[in-house]
């Protein structure tokens, strides 16, 4: 194993292997800040290449293209409020609002240094505790999932702005969203009114782009605004990130890395929900969650170091098994398949000093990404300094034609201006659409793990829950307690607000 | 002499070239890149095959195949896409059986696979195999389902999707064997792996490329495999065993009304794959088999092999 180690570090020193994977990172960050365009389909397009190209520098190649486009996602969403990637809709919560406040460069080094740290501490964790990690994904089944689940969304209903039971029923449209289309188990189509248009329910990423990007177009067309930022924060000028306000984030890092990690090991979550779970543990855990959603540093912490923690534990099942876990480790057992090398426990058996070179170059590329990110960052920064009457038209053709690119059918164009006008609306009305947008991404997961749950029992659901799922028991029983918690830290935290207003006010009246 | 003189000559040239051929590049089919529809997700066995001869084809079409994804309605989105496409051999599908001959029977379409989309010619087939955990007592088939047989309902078949390549075989096996057994499916062949792995499930489906690496590490054994040749050294076919279950073609497409020259141009180009060394060598690699078909050969069997999936939907979800 030590040995292996060893020469695996061997292994992984070598300057083409950097070459490309700096390059794969580059490739990654731009198709990822591109909306529309989704880090799989970059791994897809570019996995050809890999097949010509040594292992030891084809694979990373891959993983840098993987890791850039995770991180790329968040730069449109910090600059114009449009995610780029599902896994960067957490980041627009506070992300725009930094930009707004002239502190778009700020904003985007703590999303690149809190990916990278999140990332490298994943990726180290992986190293050292491979064997546990791939026991423990492989303990995780339906009925485990499904209770994860239940919990990730009451945690995250609980932590929304503004009213509860506006947060609910947000959760609930969100639920019902994505119900349209083919239900997961059987394949019956729901809600479509026979409209073959539909069938396919309602894509992800045109919605996000409307629920996200077109209120904030509007909203800069309504005030007519001259500068949608600030003029005298421009690129140049605009603050760096202090190693203070790092520390300041550590321990949101620290937290949302663990999450991350976590869910990680499960299969089938992904980064999207990372993100959102990390942001909600942020701010449950901050001593001033009022100021999220409002331009919090620690609010892009908490979702990007989330994101990127993801992505170490998800290789291992692919490693130890053989088995992905998502769509881009499947693309990387594609890529190593067409290598001659076949990933499963005869790999690692057999080659080990070769798997531990791979997961070692992810170490390095780690390093190479916070220097080629921060390079970087200025240049896409420039983007803000664009005339506001070039850069909100722009946005816009970039939301239709990244709603477009995704599935390259016009009907998403009708969803995008559908849920643009939503969610306007829903701003104008104060409804958060966060709730909405975690009920449509887990519904469909829930709803297929409950009824992969209900299989497995063979009729007897409760009996099987708690006699053979011992976990999934465990954690359904500890939600109403978690759920109380929350609602009485939400009402005590909101009381305070008023009392504190209330004696603010007080004076005046006096 | 002079750049500028070289340039201009360049120029001049190129202008004839254009002016001089463009009327020939008009008739002379493909003159352009062609679009590959592929109606399912990036990462899954037909994307990989795809970029294997998507990679290749352009040496004997004199032009570029461009893999889009369409994924969407268990392939529906992207088949609806190549059917609506124009006729002009510039879209074509790349899909399998399961997408073109059984879902028709469980959904209402607004098309007709059978009739607008033909065949251009099957790339090759995935053969799945019959495959349990070591720890099972199971050393055969005929023992597995005697099981099954014996307790109904006990048999767990982890299935990587309703109707999906793994399900339909083994729904079609324990069907004939008259085995009534519990399905649990799973989101890809991957999951329902780690799932059976991890004693959730007794048996599944799986392909070479999956279940190799597996069984040489002793983690699960074959029982037996579809298609027409023994996939695994001593594990007999199903066929053999008198199980007739079908193999998951992959299959490349297009819409009808494409003439007829272009699709033998298209046909050719897709023959001569087979005999090209890289081909080969990328095929081998990703442990797929090259039993080709010709377009029209496999016209004929699209709805025989429709025919014998509306037994099977009529006898499990009574449609």
């Amino acid at each position: 194993m030590w040995d292996n180690f060893l020469q695996g570090i061997l292994l992984s020193l070598r300057w083409d292997t950097f070459g490309m994977m700096g390059l794969g990172l580059m490739l990654g960050m731009f198709v990822g800040a591109l909306p529309g365009f989704t880090t799989i389909m970059a791994m897809a397009v570019l996995l050809p290449i890999s097949f010509f190209l040594d292992p030891m520098v084809g694979i990373p190649f891959l993983i840098g293209v993987y890791k850039g486009g995770i991180y790329g996602g968040s730069i449109p969403a910090i600059l114009v409020s449009m995610p780029g990637t599902g896994a960067a809709v957490a980041t627009t919560f506070d992300g725009p609002a930094l930009t707004k406040k002239g502190q778009s460069r700020k904003a985007m080094e703590m999303a690149l240094f809190a990916s990278v740290s999140g990332d490298l501490s994943s990726d180290i964790l992986t190293i050292l505790f491979i064997g546990p990690i791939a026991i423990l994904a492989m303990k995780i089944g339906p009925p485990e999932l499904a209770a994860i689940i239940l919990l990730s969304l009451i945690i995250i209903s609980a932590t929304t702005t503004g009213v509860f039971a506006k947060g609910l029923i947000m959760c609930f449209i969100g639920l019902f969203i994505a119900m349209i289309g083919q239900d997961p188990l059987g394949g019956m189509s729901r809600f479509t009114f026979g409209f073959f248009a539909i069938k396919s329910g309602i894509p992800l990423l045109p919605m996000l782009i409307g629920l996200f990007a077109i209120p904030e177009i509007l909203q800069a067309v309504e005030k007519k605004v001259t500068s949608f930022v600030r003029k005298e924060f421009n690129l140049q000028t605009g603050e760096k990130l202090t190693f203070k306000e790092y520390r300041r984030c550590f321990r949101t890092i620290l937290r949302s890395t663990a999450i991350g990690t976590a869910l990680g090991i499960i299969p089938g979550v992904g980064q999207v929900v990372a993100a959102f779970v990390g942001y909600a543990a942020a701010k449950n855990a901050s001593k001033h969650p009022e100021t999220f959603g409002k331009g919090e540093l620690e609010g892009i912490a908490g979702a990007e170091a989330a994101n990127n923690a993801v992505n170490g534990p998800t290789l291992v099942p692919l490693l130890t098994l053989g088995i992905p876990g998502d769509k881009v480790t499947a693309i990387l057992l594609g890529a190593f398949i067409a290598q001659g090398l076949r990933p499963g426990p005869q790999l690692f058996a057999e080659q080990g000093s070769l798997v531990f070179a791979i997961l070692i170059a992810m170490i390095f590329a780690n390093i190479l990404f916070v220097v080629l990110g921060y390079l970087t960052i200025p240049l896409f920064a420039k983007v803000v300094n664009i005339r506001k009457s070039a850069l909100l038209p722009l946005t816009a053709v970039f939301a239709f034609a990244g709603s477009y690119v995704y599935r390259s059918d016009p009907f998403d164009l009708l969803i995008l201006v559908f849920f643009g006008i939503f969610s306007y609306a829903a701003k104008k009305l104060s409804f958060d659409v966060t709730p909405m947008v975690m009920g449509y991404i887990l519904g469909p997961v829930l709803e297929y793990s409950f009824g992969q749950t209900v299989n497995m029992a063979q009729g007897n659901t409760l009996h099987f829950i708690f006699v053979a799922r011992p976990v999934t028991a465990t954690i359904l029983a500890i939600t109403p307690f978690v759920t109380f918690l929350l609602w009485w830290r939400a009402t005590r935290l909101r009381r305070k607000h008023i009392e504190a207003q209330t004696t603010a006010e007080q004076p005046a009246q006096g | 002499m002079t750049i500028r003189k070289i340039s201009r000559f360049v120029m001049v040239a190129a202008l004839l070239v254009f002016v001089g051929f463009s009327p020939a590049l008009a008739d002379t089919y493909p003159s352009k890149p062609i679009t590959l529809i592929i109606p399912l997700g990036a990462g899954g066995s037909h994307d990989l095959n795809a970029r294997v001869f998507t990679s290749v084809i352009p040496q004997y079409l004199g032009q570029a195949m461009v893999v889009k994804l369409m994924p969407g309605a268990g392939g529906q989105t992207g088949t609806s896409a190549a059917i609506k496409a124009k006729p002009d051999g510039y879209t074509l599908l790349f899909t399998h059986n399961y997408i073109d001959q059984l879902q028709p029977l469980l959904e209402k379409l607004p098309y007709d696979t059978l009739k607008d989309l033909k065949s251009v010619c099957r790339i090759n087939y995935g053969a799945a195999s019959v495959v349990v955990r070591t720890e099972k007592p199971w050393k055969t088939l005929d023992e597995m389902l005697a099981y099954g047989k014996q307790s109904p309902g006990k048999l767990v078949f982890t299935t990587s999707g309703n109707w999906g390549a793994t399900m339909t075989p083994g729904a079609r096996v324990l069907l004939k064997a008259g085995v009534q057994a519990t399905y649990v499916p799973y989101k890809g062949g991957g999951p329902a792996m780690q799932a059976l792995l991890a004693g959730d499930g007794d048996f599944m489906m799986s392909f070479p490329s999956q279940a190799g690496p597996l069984i040489e590490a002793g983690k699960i054994r074959a029982l037996a495999s579809a298609g027409d040749k023994e996939v695994f050294p001593n594990v007999p076919t199903l066929k053999s065993l008198g199980y007739e279950t079908g193999t998951m073609d992959r299959i490349v497409m297009a819409p009808k009304g494409v003439p007829e020259d272009r699709m033998k141009i298209l046909r050719d180009a897709f023959a001569k794959l087979n005999s090209d060394k890289t081909y080969q060598r990328l095929m081998a690699r990703i442990g797929e088999n090259m039993e080709y078909m010709d377009g029209p050969e496999y016209d004929k069997i699209r709805p025989m092999q429709m025919d014998e999936y509306r037994k099977l939907v009529k006898e499990i979800s009574g449609k």
